[in-house]
């Protein structure tokens, strides 16, 4: 564990170290994510002229679950959007061959072995943004808010595992830009509260694909009464997904057959 | 396909909690179906892969061998756009088409071609915008980011995510103003019986300017980067 501790210290002193090289590209990398957090709160803040509802939940409500998916959406952004996406070019150069030769778990490698340390300017936005958002709230109870400790990280980790599963599809095929195309689509539907979407759908969210997990389920521990069944089953599905995203990752190195499989 | 089908859940939440037949003059049935063309038209009218590859061969040198040919490197990657924009229309065309007819939605399939025509003439400002991105790479490492944050910024202003007349004066007008709703809340709203055909020229129009002012631009960052580029990569 200290070992990985200590690689993983090193990684984010040479990310931040690379990523600081580049400044134009560091704050156009900030820039891009404010972007698009405009456009979230545009589209929102829009149709909430003309309704005082959507699924269910207020305006007041609404801003806060754009806060947790800002929030969430840096973490993933810091920790490990550049290597996952980035992992179907380097099977392709063949780059993988030196990974897997290394005395350290290969999927810690290739996950977390370049940080977007540029992207923690986001997430002071994002926080900020959240912060204000709960101080809008007229019965808020800050005690929920030690629901994302635990709420927040396993949102994360149905990023992470349903994001590696595609890119380790790579592995496999080569080239798996179309499936990162399907995955991308996938996450979009985390992107908005998850009571919106007809049951079945719902349904399919909150087990085989748990988009919802990433936000709505966080953001209805802050906002509503705490169902704890869900939490739980929440933490369980997410730790689960990290084992099955372990067990394809070995599945997937089968079909490896060394550079330029 | 994914992404008409939560712009449409979403819409159908609003409508459901809205306890009216209209926002902002037209029913729902209008906006599933600018929901559905809209998600086909954001799509047509993005260059994604096309400016990343401008940026790669600036970066690695391998512009080399187009500087050498008899064409220039804007036409080069302009008839390649072009070409894989219209074969990926023709053929993605036919979803949004088949679930509008499906559900009835109001579509008007005769408005077709002179939207595509606006969408194309619209793809020209946009691979302008690429050739001016992709200039920066003459002078700095790492430009990709650029092409993520303009194109997110595009989106935004394309009308992708609502209707543009929902959004409050005086936004309403700057964005409408601007030549980026061709790419989405026009063609969209032609089609789908929001706007008139005077809208559709006037994109015509705003169109035209910017690839003037655009293009201009584009000449001089082009001719500041050659310049600077000696042939080795960026």
């Amino acid at each position: 564990m200290k070992k990985y501790l200590r690689l993983y210290s090193a990684f984010f002193k040479a990310s931040l170290i690379a990523d600081l090289e580049y400044r134009a590209n560091f704050l156009t990398r900030i820039a891009t994510d404010i972007f698009w957090y405009l456009a979230q709160i545009v589209t929102f803040e829009t149709i909430y002229r003309h309704t005082n509802l959507i699924g269910g939940w207020t305006v007041e409500q609404m801003r806060v679950f754009l806060g947790v998916l800002f929030v969430v959406d840096a973490f993933y952004m810091i920790l490990f959007h550049d290597n996952l996406d980035r992992m179907s070019e380097r099977v392709r150069k063949g780059e993988l061959d030196l990974l897997l030769a290394k005395p350290v778990n290969s999927q810690f490698m290739l996950s977390c072995q370049r940080l977007g340390t540029a992207m923690i300017g986001n997430l002071l936005i994002g926080t900020s943004w959240l912060v204000w958002s709960l101080s809008q709230l007229p019965d808020f109870q800050v005690l929920n808010l030690f629901w994302l400790l635990v709420l927040i990280p396993s949102g994360l980790l149905v990023v992470y595992s349903c994001r590696f599963i595609f890119s380790s599809t790579a592995v496999i095929f080569t080239r798996s830009e179309n499936l990162m195309y399907l995955w991308f689509q996938l996450y979009k539907l985390g992107m908005r509260p998850d009571s919106i979407y007809v049951p079945w759908l719902r349904i399919l969210l909150l087990t085989i694909l748990p988009m919802a997990f990433i936000v709505s389920i966080p953001a209805r521990s802050l906002l509503f009464v705490p169902d704890y069944a869900l939490f739980a089953w929440a933490i369980f599905w997410s730790l689960g997904l990290l084992y099955v995203s372990h067990l394809f990752w070995k599945f997937a190195l089968k079909f490896y057959s060394s550079a330029s499989s | 396909m994914c992404t008409a089908l939560i712009e449409v859940t979403l819409w159908m939440a609003v409508f459901a909690a809205a306890k009216t037949e209209l926002i902002g003059g037209f029913p729902k049935e209008s906006y599933l179906a600018y929901a559905i063309w809209a998600a086909f038209m954001a799509r047509i009218s993005v260059s994604w892969m096309y400016e990343f590859r401008m940026i790669e061969e600036i970066d690695s040198g391998s512009i080399n061998h187009l500087l050498v040919r008899p064409f220039t490197f804007f036409e080069y990657y302009l008839s390649q756009m072009m070409g894989y924009k219209l074969v990926t229309t023709l053929f993605s065309l036919i979803v949004p088409f088949a679930v509008s007819t499906a559900f009835d939605l109001p579509t008007d399939a005769t408005k077709l071609p002179i939207v595509l025509l606006l969408v194309f003439y619209y793809l020209i400002l946009v691979h302008i915008l690429s050739l001016i991105v992709a200039s920066i790479a003459f002078h700095l490492n790492r430009v990709h980011s650029m092409t993520v944050a303009k194109n997110l910024g595009l989106w935004l202003l394309s009308g992708e995510l609502v209707p543009l007349d929902l959004i409050p004066s005086p936004y309403k007008e700057t964005l409408l103003a601007l030549p980026f709703c061709n790419a989405v809340y026009i063609p969209v709203g032609y089609i789908t019986g929001r706007l008139g055909i005077e809208q559709v020229y006037a994109g015509f129009a705003s169109i035209t300017w910017s690839i003037l002012i655009f293009g201009a631009l584009s000449v001089v960052m082009w001719r500041w980067g050659i310049r600077k580029y000696v042939g080795t990569g960026a």
